[in-house]
């Protein structure tokens, strides 16, 4: 029987169909485009970074990121900021920016921006905050300050201001004056230190210039010269210049330091000396220069008052050996760096530990200044020079009515000025003792501008719990930072790259430069300007406040500033890159080529800023102001404060600093150039690029020395407690020959309970571990160090 | 061999491939008109244009591709008295303008992002006319259908790494990865 054929689709068939599929399909474009397509899509991930278009421009401005006062140039394609370069045409970097300018753009974007006024509804701290409107929160800070200034109560508004050197500063002190509160207080920096230094030995303090691209010889107490200290770009560029010099022409570098920095490693000669005993090394220098006589004698015949006194104590105490035994630094060392330092000439000796932000002791900054007296290098090339004062627009007189006066004239709650040490002027760690201890009037408002003190002063803890009894605190910051997540209102303030603002002469340099920092970008949040809201704050109290403050913005203030510039009539607004102004102090400046100080005003706007190389060298009364005239071993000043105190007590000398409780070990803290310690967040790209012995996931590393280490029975890596009067940390050890037996380092900067991810809960604030001492005479609180216990967990 | 013998793989390969060629670059490509129908010839020829006008190098040698609505405005502003159409279009023009926003153009060869594509290293020193990439554009008197690829957010004309690599090769120039990606 024949079978029937049905014809079905059996397996083979089917494959051959798939077969040709398959083929048919790779035939075709399909498979082709769709594997270049695959490419293509990754392009909908939306981190991926997308650069902007568009066409491409620059503004100069000025960084305000540190006091510096660096020129910044601001890339911008269409109408996005994209890069921050250095300003080639600004004196002080001459185009050069350090890590912290170079990521001023991440500041902008940050996640911890605030982004518009906000109010408390929940506890202080917690967090819970409620969006208002900018003419409510006007409206309640005017309302809170009339209140207290109807009452008589205008003393007890308080004022921290974390920027001392721009028109910012000048508006809050004027606006406070006139409102009626003396508590403008800056935050600690060692400009304190520079100020009642010079203040006593020289009879001013206000700035101080270090001659540095043309001295030859560097005696450096502590100074992280290359990592922020002074203007923190322009050291960079002096240390350029000294090294480009020929061999044997180079500028020596000796640094002082108790740990083994980068500054250390880029200088000729370190010498470690135990911390707090720098002052008893400056004498001995002093002993070994006096002893052979290697000083100026013109210099300290004609121009120095006290040296006999000055030199007998000095040849009785401090020989290099008694010397050698407190600062662990060998005598015959003592003796050499004593002999180069006096006959390398000129020479100059430097203090201000680390970066600048702690104040120096007293007697150890007037024991290091001497010793640029010894050697006459006091207003000569290379040396400490008093740079120009700004010849910026004097103000008319605050109109001051009875409430005003009164107010203006309270004792302030810092004790600074005060009879018993009126040199120092700004103490903010009084300010919380006396809150604390309710010995002083209580404070009822606190401001608090371009600073986060509730995180960056030492002992940071005891001062948040002072602040407890302020019953209002105002923060005018741009992020959500410690001292913000505390406060009551908050009134946030555009970005430097978003506002008109100003910098002065930063610290350290030797000819006055006014800077302009001007918006980039028009504010990406709801942000106002703190120098329009205190104007507008003076309009809205009215009275002698408002006609005290009679400017429509903040910009006209700037603006006015310059009209005292154009009439000074000198100067240099830069046209062409300066080719090393440090060469030309000697010559008089040119003249400046405006008609008028708007045509100034728009060429400064554009150029970033206006400067005067020119420095009379001479003229010895402008240097010397104090009742002798002349630079004083033997201060004379602190004689009419305490008429029965034995010699020795105005005079530079070495006293030990004690340190609370029984502790074997001593916590230093150290800065870094790559770490921002102060009234800002350290930046996400700056963080990345600490090392791993420094900050590993969420834990800091403390640097011991491996024989310090090996008696505590710790190894690279272990954890450990750090335990101090003032309370506990837990750490990590990393183990570093660079440190000296003894001293455990830990780094400034970390350890925020603030801002972002990037940065929040990384590693430990050193600073609520810190106890801080006081100097008996100064009164002045020192806070780059404590005593403590290391447990090994 | 079998019944049917080779059928069922012309049959699959016919199919596939015609797929392939016919129905999938319909499926792929989403076709989307421009904000404004643009006449190259209305500007070229009949205003006396020439391209540099409007599609022109920068200072600094960057190229600034597709003007901004600025730049139609130097012309347009308050109308040219058009008629008909082009009014419409003109009307369509001034309407962005007022809004203050750009012409939300669709860009036929825009590049991905992680491509560094220079105009001034192709057509200045390579001296490549436009049209060997762009075609005569600026002979139309209306712009091409833009076809979207819906996998992502460019065009079926946007070169492909293969395209590029291709000319570079044929003209001697390097196909280092960070010669494009930078």
């Amino acid at each position: 029987m024949k079978k029937e054929t049905i014809w079905y689709l059996d397996r083979r068939d089917f494959l051959k169909f798939a077969v040709g599929a398959v083929a048919g399909i790779h035939c075709s474009p399909m498979p082709w485009w769709l594997a270049n397509d695959i490419a293509l899509w990754t392009q909908n991930w939306s981190w991926r970074p997308s650069p902007q278009k568009g066409p491409v421009s620059f503004i100069n401005s000025t960084c305000k990121l540190c006091p510096g006062a660096c020129g910044i140039k601001v890339r911008l394609v269409g109408n996005l900021p994209v890069k921050i370069e250095g300003n080639p045409l600004h004196p002080i970097n001459q185009g050069g920016i350090c890590p912290l300018g170079a990521a001023g753009l991440q500041f902008l974007y940050s996640p911890s921006r605030i982004k518009s006024p906000l109010k408390r509804t929940g506890e202080r701290g917690e967090g819970i905050w409620q969006e208002i409107s900018w003419d409510e929160a006007i409206a309640e800070l005017v309302e809170k300050l009339r209140d207290l200034r109807t009452n008589g109560n205008s003393h007890t508004v308080a004022c921290i201001d974390g920027q001392r050197h721009g028109t910012m500063s000048r508006l809050w002190e004027r606006f406070l004056k006139a409102y009626g509160s003396p508590n403008h207080i800056y935050t600690p920096s060692v400009e304190d230190t520079y100020d009642f230094t010079l203040t006593l030995m020289q009879g001013e303090g206000n700035g101080v210039g270090f001659d540095l691209e043309n001295t030859r010889y560097i005696l450096s107490f502590g100074c992280s010269l290359i990592e922020g200290w002074g203007a923190p770009t322009r050291m960079m560029r002096a240390y350029g210049a000294w090294r480009g010099e020929k061999l044997g022409n180079r500028t020596k570098i000796v640094q002082v330091d108790n740990r083994s920095s980068i500054t250390v490693g880029k200088s000729d000669e370190w010498i470690p000396a135990f911390p707090g005993t720098e002052g008893a090394l400056a004498l001995g220098i002093a002993h070994v220069i006096i002893d052979e006589e290697l000083y100026d004698s013109n210099f300290v015949k004609n121009y120095t008052y006290g040296f006999d006194k000055f030199k007998s104590l000095v040849l009785k105490e401090y020989s290099p050996q008694v010397v050698s035994e407190k600062t662990q630094v060998p005598k015959d060392t003592i003796i050499r760096v004593a002999r180069e330092f006096a006959t390398t000439k000129p020479s100059i000796a430097l203090w201000g530990r680390g970066k600048g932000s702690r104040p120096s002791g007293f007697y150890e900054s007037m024991a290091i200044h001497s010793l640029n007296a010894l050697v006459g290098n006091i207003n000569r090339p290379g040396g400490v020079l008093i740079p120009k004062g700004l010849p910026l627009t004097s103000w008319p007189d605050v109109e001051m009515d009875d409430i005003g006066t009164q107010g203006y004239y309270m004792p302030r709650v810092d004790q600074s000025k005060d009879l018993r040490f009126p040199f120092v002027a700004h103490r903010l760690q009084n300010m919380a003792a006396n809150i604390q201890e309710e010995t002083f009037y209580p404070i009822n408002m606190l401001l608090v501008y371009e600073a986060n003190p509730f995180f960056s002063i030492p002992d940071n803890l005891s001062f948040i719990q002072a602040t407890k009894k302020i019953p209002f605190i105002v923060s005018f910051s741009s992020y959500m930072d410690e001292t913000a997540m505390q406060s009551d209102l908050i009134l946030p303030n555009h970005t430097y790259l978003e506002r008109w603002d100003d910098a002065f002469t930063p610290l350290g340099l030797q000819y006055p430069v006014l800077s302009i920092t001007r918006p980039v970008i028009k504010p990406i949040f709801n942000t106002q300007h703190t120098g329009d809201i205190i104007l507008s704050v003076a309009r809205e109290l009215g009275g002698p406040v408002a006609r005290s403050l009679q400017w429509h913005s903040f910009k006209d203030v700037l603006k006015q500033n310059t009209q005292g510039l154009f009439h000074y009539g000198k100067g240099i607004v830069p046209e062409a890159e300066p080719k090393e102004p440090w060469k030309g102090l000697s010559k008089e400046s040119p003249s400046l080529p405006f008609a008028s100080s708007d045509e100034m005003w728009n060429r400064m706007v554009e150029k970033g800023c206006w400067y005067d190389p020119a420095y009379s060298f001479g003229k010895w009364n402008r240097i010397f102001t104090t009742p002798t005239k002349k630079f004083e071993f033997f201060v004379t000043k602190l004689t009419t404060l305490l008429p029965k105190a034995r010699d020795e007590v105005f005079l530079p000398h070495y006293e030990p600093i004690t340190l609370e409780g029984d502790y074997p070990l001593l916590l230093m803290t150290y800065e870094l150039i790559t770490l921002v310690n102060d009234g800002i967040g350290n930046p996400p790209f700056m963080t990345k690029i600490l090392d791993d012995t420094l900050l590993k996931k969420n834990d800091v590393f403390v640097e011991i020395n491996p024989k310090t280490a090996k008696q505590y029975g710790l190894g690279e890596g272990d954890y450990a407690e750090i335990q101090s009067i003032k309370g506990k940390v837990r750490v990590r050890v990393h183990l570093f020959e660079g440190a000296m037996p003894g001293i455990v380092n830990i780094p400034l900067g970390l350890g925020h309970t603030a801002y972002d991810e990037y940065l929040k809960g990384k590693g430990v604030n050193p600073n609520e571990i810190i106890s801080v001492v006081k100097e008996p005479v100064s009164d002045l609180a020192l806070g780059w160090g404590t005593g403590i216990k290391l447990v090994k967990v | 061999m079998r019944k049917g013998g080779p059928l069922f793989f012309i049959v699959g390969f016919f199919i596939f491939s015609l797929f392939g060629w016919v129905m999938f670059p319909k499926i792929l490509f989403l076709e989307k008109t421009q904000p404004i129908d643009f006449s190259h010839v209305a500007h070229g020829e009949e205003a006396g244009l020439s391209c540099e006008d409007c599609h022109y190098f920068r200072a600094d040698g960057s190229y600034a591709g597709i003007p901004s609505i600025d730049k139609c405005m130097e012309c347009h502003e308050g109308g040219t008295g058009l008629e008909g159409k082009a009014a419409q279009e003109e009307e369509k023009l001034l309407e962005f303008a007022e809004e203050g926003k750009e012409i939300p153009w669709l860009i036929y060869s825009r590049q991905p992002d992680n491509v560094y594509f220079s105009h001034a290293a192709h057509v200045k020193m390579a001296e490549i006319e436009c049209n060997t990439c762009h075609g005569d554009m600026g002979e139309r008197e209306h712009p091409p259908i833009y076809k979207k690829n819906r996998l992502h957010p460019y065009s079926k004309q946007t070169m492909a790494m293969e395209t590029c690599e291709a000319c570079h090769q044929e003209r001697g120039v390097l196909n280092d990865c960070f010669v494009c990606h930078k």
